[in-house]
């Protein structure tokens, strides 16, 4: 729908007639994000009234404020590239695209901070920082993914978070629009100084800010943060090469970089992976753990290219295959150090612990071109998840708990998918033979692991989609036979409340947290201007369907408001 | 393939903007990691590949039309191929054969951009994509001692292009060229004003029939002319003849080479040396259309099937072009050998290169975007400390000098021929 003609105007009259549009071609490129499909059933989701690209504090500010003046949504976003990242709860919405905010402030590095504009991507500010010798740490995202959005707005994890932490923790100082137009700015930033803390003078507010999911743009928008940097032990720019006449996604690190060093040890079944992989984690010795498959594999350039390897590999002699499938329980140890001395201990620790856990290092894991390119793709990323089928899901987000819990979980979520991969609605991770269990560490794996079971579906296939879609009630319900404790979320370890209700069905049973989550929707956003398809509504509304994908008007009647 | 036939790459672009910069993993310079001009310049998601997915889609959908913004949005584009680059080292998807489907589908149903009509028109009557006069065709080469293939015969023909033919201050360049392969004993002709247009310039604009009527009316020439080789300094006809009349099944069957190919022959033949020194430092640009777009045509016909489960493959295997096999190490080792060059490598090359801002039409109808698009490149070229930007492509450097005119920009440029020229 078109916004009032008064409300377009004063929407234009801020950020000038050149970065606003509501021409619908524009717009219906404004919400088309993989996974709407599978929240939607549609790849469309509700087309927004207008997209703006304001430029700086200020014009989001007055934005917010005349979207508070004539009740319009709004949400912001950066890349875009994430499930609901785009979604409205309706057609009087409006999107800003913060792609013209993209600035990296400053980089701390006496402080190991860095400060950023919202549409610095996390691998731009990994370049820029390895020059002071600093890095920032990313959730499990593609390299497109910005800073503040990974730091302050959704779920995820990854590899590094073993070193770098990662959700809140690696916030500081923020500035924050919020949905009343007024802005704050957290901790030492409250008085108009340095973003340096954001533990005071001025509140803090980070559990709000982000806690554990995010919010995904429910309660305003982050304009700049601060966020803290690590030790980067590598050569301050490396390069990625290929032969000539080989494809770019073939070319790698020659080496793994100067300062670091990367072990692969297969161990004899899940149990001692797990129990070691535990033990790396509480020696403190680790810049990154991951888990074989994710490293060592050369990815093929292309599906067709990937479907000759796997046959290859399943007619290979029993003997080779056997060899083949080890990596399934690998995992990829990264360490760094400032001296070698350093180094060398830390080599000492995973050489006691493979030793403890019966584990080896396999030569066609262990070669320089596998350490290579295992540490390049635990370090930044590899990016080719969604080629195989379109789409995948996580099955498992966060089961907090032990490596005995993630081991009992990996097992019954193993076999749960297994049953879907045997009808062919999932592609399997190994083979269907030696399937193998996924899973990414959580921080120490003290806290948890994701990704246990990933469910690669084909989202415009239909029956690949109804498995999903089973798949993850299977795994998710509170009634399940997995009694899922903690926040709930499905697929994308986001709170999808339009779409599946997540909060209203199972807030009470989780001791009605999402009461308290109201409650500060409501502070924060007393008009409801901010969209909270992926954060939490003030008020339920009075159609609530269970173990619904699709409200009734979510993404078909755009006028509904 | 027709434009709805992609349904299944607009389904499955999953806005990952991947295709707005170059391979992240080559990216070495912050500044210079961009990889597509037109959401560079005019921000808005829809310029980008993923938006031009997401467009087509909305159209197959019945959701919108086509307007004076779609086609604005479509033809702001250089048809470089970055994107579709970027998006291969993710993806199996065909961004670029979208667009170039989308503007077929445009020109089909009469959505013409007025810049173009006219000079669509003027290659109608005048065989040419410059506006000119086909009788001024061969003036470039008056007063050369070259023999006419209308009337002798030769192994090699020398194809200059419209560019060479009509832009008089880069004639000399062309003249180079050809005085470059007499010297070195080549037996070579040209068509002189019987010359035509490659027709390549108007198919990117989405004229799929005049690429069809020049590729039929070159490969009589050339039966006529009786040549077995045919050698161009125009990057855009080398991609028409190598590339784009095999993707339409009108190979001409004659070896086609560029000249950056053809003199680096000579080089290593030993029929070229070089005995001047060249002090200069200088970089390389590649042309889109001899680097990743140069690329030879992969054709498969096929079907879409499921293996392992969901998953995407192709019967039989479908090979997609991913720029690797582009022409870029030629023009590289031309440069090496020249005594005196210092010769320095942008961030920004070969499958991943920065386009000049000429092509897909855009210097005709968008003359402002083209010079943006150079000027980006020319910065780029100055931060590396080049005093001169080298190319291998008449558009390439029509549009650097453009933007060097216009910005006042104090780096020259060059192309390779004039370079070898310098050495000899």
């Amino acid at each position: 729908m078109k916004l009032p003609k008064e409300a377009y105007q004063a929407l234009e009259d801020i950020v000038g007639p050149e970065y606003i549009t509501q021409e619908p071609e524009i717009l219906d490129t404004y919400n088309q994000v993989w996974g709407n499909k599978f929240f939607f059933d549609e790849k469309h989701s509700v087309r927004p009234s207008a997209v703006l690209l304001p430029a700086t504090t200020e014009e989001i500010q007055a934005i917010v404020r005349v979207c508070n003046q004539y009740q319009i949504l709004f949400k912001a976003f950066s890349s875009g590239f994430e499930y609901l990242s785009l979604s409205l709860l309706h057609g009087k919405g409006i999107l800003l695209d913060l792609r013209r905010m993209n600035r990296i402030l400053e980089i701390d590095a006496k402080n190991m901070r860095a400060v950023v504009e919202p549409y610095v991507s996390v691998y731009r500010l990994q370049l820029e920082a390895a020059k002071f010798g600093l890095y920032t740490g990313r959730i499990g995202v593609g390299y497109s993914a910005g800073v503040i959005a990974a730091e302050c707005c959704h779920h995820g994890c990854q590899h590094t978070m073993v070193f770098t932490s990662g959700y809140g923790r690696n916030v500081l100082g923020v500035e924050w629009v919020l949905p009343t137009g007024e802005v704050l700015r957290m901790g030492t930033g409250e008085n108009g100084e340095d973003l340096f803390s954001a533990d005071g003078p001025g509140f803090s507010l980070r559990g709000i800010l982000r806690g554990r999911t995010g919010a995904n743009g429910g309660h305003g928008i982050i304009t700049k943060a601060s966020v803290k940097l690590y030790p980067w032990y590598g050569p301050p720019e490396w390069e990625q090469t290929k032969q000539p006449g080989e494809v770019l996604s073939l070319g790698q690190l020659d080496d793994v970089l100067n300062g670091y060093k990367v072990f692969i040890p297969t161990f004899r079944n899940l149990d001692d992976t797990l129990e070691a992989a535990a033990e790396f984690c509480r020696a403190e010795i680790l810049y990154a753990l991951g888990i074989g498959i994710i490293g060592a594999e050369v990815i093929p350039e292309g599906n067709d290219e990937h479907w000759a390897m796997i046959q290859k590999m399943q007619n290979a002699d029993p003997d080779q295959r056997e060899g083949l499938d080890l990596f399934k329980n690998s995992v990829v140890l990264v360490i760094g150090g400032q001296s070698q001395r350093e180094i060398e201990y830390k080599e000492k620790v995973i050489m006691a612990i493979t030793e403890k856990w019966g584990g080896s290092f396999l030569p066609q894991y262990n070669n320089q071109r596998s350490l290579a390119r295992a540490f390049a793709d635990i370090i930044w990323s590899t990016g080719v998840n969604l080629r195989a089928t379109g789409d995948f899901l996580p099955s498992s987000s966060s089961p907090d708990g032990s490596p005995d819990m993630l081991k009992r979980l990996a097992l019954l979520e193993g076999k749960v998918k297994e049953k879907y991969e045997k009808s062919g609605a999932f592609m399997p991770v190994g083979s269907i033979e030696k399937r193998m269990v996924s899973w990414r560490p959580e921080e120490h794996l003290s806290i948890g692991a994701q990704g246990i079971s990933t469910a690669i579906y084909d989202p415009f296939d239909p029956f690949s989609l109804k498995a999903a879609r089973e798949f993850i009630n299977e795994l998710f319900d509170p009634r399940s036979q997995f009694k899922r404790f903690g926040i709930p979320s499905r697929g994308g370890c986001l709170q999808i409340e339009p779409v599946t209700h997540v909060h209203q069905n199972w807030g009470h049973l989780y001791d009605h947290y999402d009461v308290w989550l109201r409650k500060i929707k409501k502070m924060l956003d007393p008009n409801t201007v901010a969209d909270w398809t992926a954060y939490i509504p003030p008020d339920y509304p009075d159609y609530p369907k269970e173990g619904d994908y699709v409200l009734p008007s979510y993404g078909k009647e755009e006028n509904n408001f | 393939m027709a434009w709805q036939d992609y349904v299944h790459d607009m389904q499955r672009c999953t806005r990952c903007s991947y295709c707005k910069w170059i391979p992240y993993r080559y990216v070495r310079n912050t500044n210079f990691m961009e990889g597509c001009p037109s959401i560079s310049r005019y921000h808005w998601h829809a310029f980008s590949a993923s938006g031009k997915f997401n467009m087509a889609y909305s159209l197959l959908l019945e959701r919108i039309e086509i307007t004076d913004t779609f086609l604005d949005i479509l033809y702001k584009c250089h048809m470089d191929g970055s994107c579709d680059i970027s998006c291969k080292v993710q993806q199996d998807l065909e961004p670029l054969q979208l667009m170039q489907e989308l503007r077929m589908k445009c020109v089909e149903e009469g959505q013409l951009i007025p810049a173009h009509m006219s000079v669509i028109e003027g290659l109608q009557k005048e065989d040419n994509m410059m506006q000119s006069l086909k009788a001024d065709r061969g003036n470039w080469a008056k007063g050369l001692d070259v023999k006419n293939l209308t009337k002798e015969k030769a192994d090699v023909i020398y194809h200059v292009g419209c560019r060479y033919s009509f832009d008089k201050e880069l004639w000399p360049v062309a003249r180079a060229g050809l005085n470059l392969l007499q010297k070195a004993n080549v037996d070579i002709g040209i068509l002189g004003a019987e010359e035509v247009c490659c027709g390549g310039r108007a198919y990117e604009l989405g004229y799929v029939g005049e690429l069809m009527k020049y590729a039929e009316h070159q490969r009589e020439a050339f039966q006529t002319a009786g040549v077995k080789t045919l050698v161009t300094p125009c990057s855009d006809c080398y991609a028409s003849f190598k590339v784009l009349y095999d993707k339409i099944g009108k190979k001409l069957g004659i070896e086609i080479f560029h000249i950056t190919q053809y003199l680096e022959l000579l080089i290593k033949t030993g029929k070229i040396k070089f005995n001047k020194k060249v002090p200069l430092k200088v970089t390389y640009h590649d042309p889109c259309h001899l680097g990743r777009l140069g690329e030879p045509w992969i054709h498969w016909q096929g079907k879409e099937k499921k293996g392992l489960g969901p998953m995407i493959i192709h019967d039989p295997p479908k090979k997609y072009r991913r720029g690797a096999n582009g022409v870029y190490e030629p023009p590289r080792e031309i440069l090496r050998r020249i005594p005196g060059i210092d010769f320095v490598e942008m961030y920004r090359i070969k499958e991943y290169a920065w386009c000049c801002g000429a092509g897909g039409g855009v210097i005709d109808a968008y003359p402002d975007f083209a010079i943006w698009t150079a000027s980006e490149r020319l910065k780029e070229a100055r931060s590396i400390g080049a005093e001169a930007i080298v190319s291998a492509c008449p558009w390439c450097k029509r549009n650097f000098l453009n933007a060097i005119k216009e910005t006042g920009d104090k780096i020259e440029a060059y192309d390779l021929i004039e370079i070898v020229q310098s050495s000899i």
